[in-house]
């Protein structure tokens, strides 16, 4: 039973930057100093946002890029509200292993809302990149899904905001709605159970 | 809030990877990946002797294939925290960080073992405390028994 109203799993291949996403979108940090780590496997974090009046807990799934885990984070996907996928403009790379992302994702969770994210816009921004993937194109890509957005983790532009679509979009859906009120009142029968076997009195 | 010390793994998925496993071990030929990917499994199960099991599969691992250290040493202090061996758990955390200081998944993974660590304490005294008073209890009603039969 998840103490979370909503999952998101971070997707794409490594280096594109998914664990700065979510470090800047949580802790509201970007650090320079720390040196490229690859994930192990998956890592946690969670944040209240608000959306239509209302509080929402979401849990993030942060998965690794690196193909070593490949087999095992396709677990994280199973039961996803929303995805992030993410991709580097600047990384012609990154942008074609896009659509094997999707198609992982849409093996294990069909109806999920898909995000793309294309990463380190301050540095495309800057021109210490140049931009590989074309904005038509992905443009194109992007209008079967529930939205695009260029982030910069460094600047923190357009991260709340991605998240905060996210969150809109899932508190606008009827039926997400309805099985988030559900998972509420399980967690509370289930706190209140917990409660009665510890009390000795 | 649920973390990576309480995310349990889907039977299917353990099934799943405990057969690649076996069928590997079954030719002889057990590759890195079918063991990590089975020992990852295993850590993650809601049984202690599946966890247990797993932490084997990763000690023989981190022994035998240098490559791969890290991911080893992460699970090896998941799996020991969650059978609530937590200073083997915090021992592993501490040969990861030496290796690499400003690792944010197992920063956090350490402040997560110290946090239960305390919890777990904190209860543990209440027990304990509890205990205490209804012993109390018992003697105090005995004396006070043994006050009326006097009488």
């Amino acid at each position: 039973m998840s103490r979370c109203d909503f999952k998101i799993v971070l997707l794409g291949s490594e280096h594109v930057g998914k664990t700065s996403l979510v470090l800047r979108f949580v802790n509201c940090r970007f650090s320079d100093a720390t040196p490229y780590q690859n994930t192990i496997g998956a890592a946690f974090c969670a944040k209240t946002l608000c959306a239509n009046g209302k509080n929402f807990n979401i849990g993030i799934w942060d998965t690794a890029g690196s193909e070593r885990y490949e087999a095992m984070t396709r677990m994280y996907y199973r039961g996803a509200h929303a995805a992030i996928i993410c991709y580097e403009p600047s990384s012609l790379e990154s942008w074609k292993r896009l659509r094997h992302w999707l198609q992982e994702l849409r093996i294990v969770e069909e109806d999920c809302k898909v995000y793309l994210c294309g990463t380190k816009k301050d540095l495309l921004d800057s021109e210490a990149l140049e931009r590989e993937v074309d904005e038509d194109v992905v443009a194109t890509y992007s209008q079967g899904l529930f939205g695009h957005f260029l982030t910069s983790s460094k600047t923190g532009e357009n991260v709340d905001e991605l998240f905060q679509k996210i969150v809109e979009d899932c508190a606008a859906d009827v039926q997400m709605m309805k099985n988030v009120e559900e998972n509420r009142v399980q967690l509370q029968m289930e706190s209140e159970k917990e409660k009665e076997k510890y009390c000795y009195c | 809030m649920e973390d990576v010390l309480d995310e349990i793994v889907s039977s299917e998925d353990l099934q799943k990877f405990e057969k690649v496993y076996h069928e590997q071990l079954h030719q002889g030929n057990v590759t890195h990946k079918a063991q990590f990917e089975y020992a990852w499994c295993l850590v993650r199960s809601k049984y202690a002797t599946d966890i247990r099991k797993g932490i084997l599969l990763l000690k023989d691992l981190f022994n035998s294939h240098a490559e791969g250290k890290r991911d080893y040493l992460f699970y090896l202090a998941i799996g020991n925290a969650r059978i609530k061996e937590y200073n083997k758990a915090l021992h592993y955390v501490k040969s990861f960080l030496e290796i690499e200081p400003a690792n944010q998944q197992v920063l956090a993974l350490e402040h997560q073992i110290n946090k239960r660590m305390e919890k777990e304490g904190l209860i543990g005294i209440a027990v304990a405390s509890g205990a205490v008073l209804a012993i109390g209890g018992l003697v105090g009603l005995g004396i006070a028994l043994a006050k009326s039969t006097n009488k």
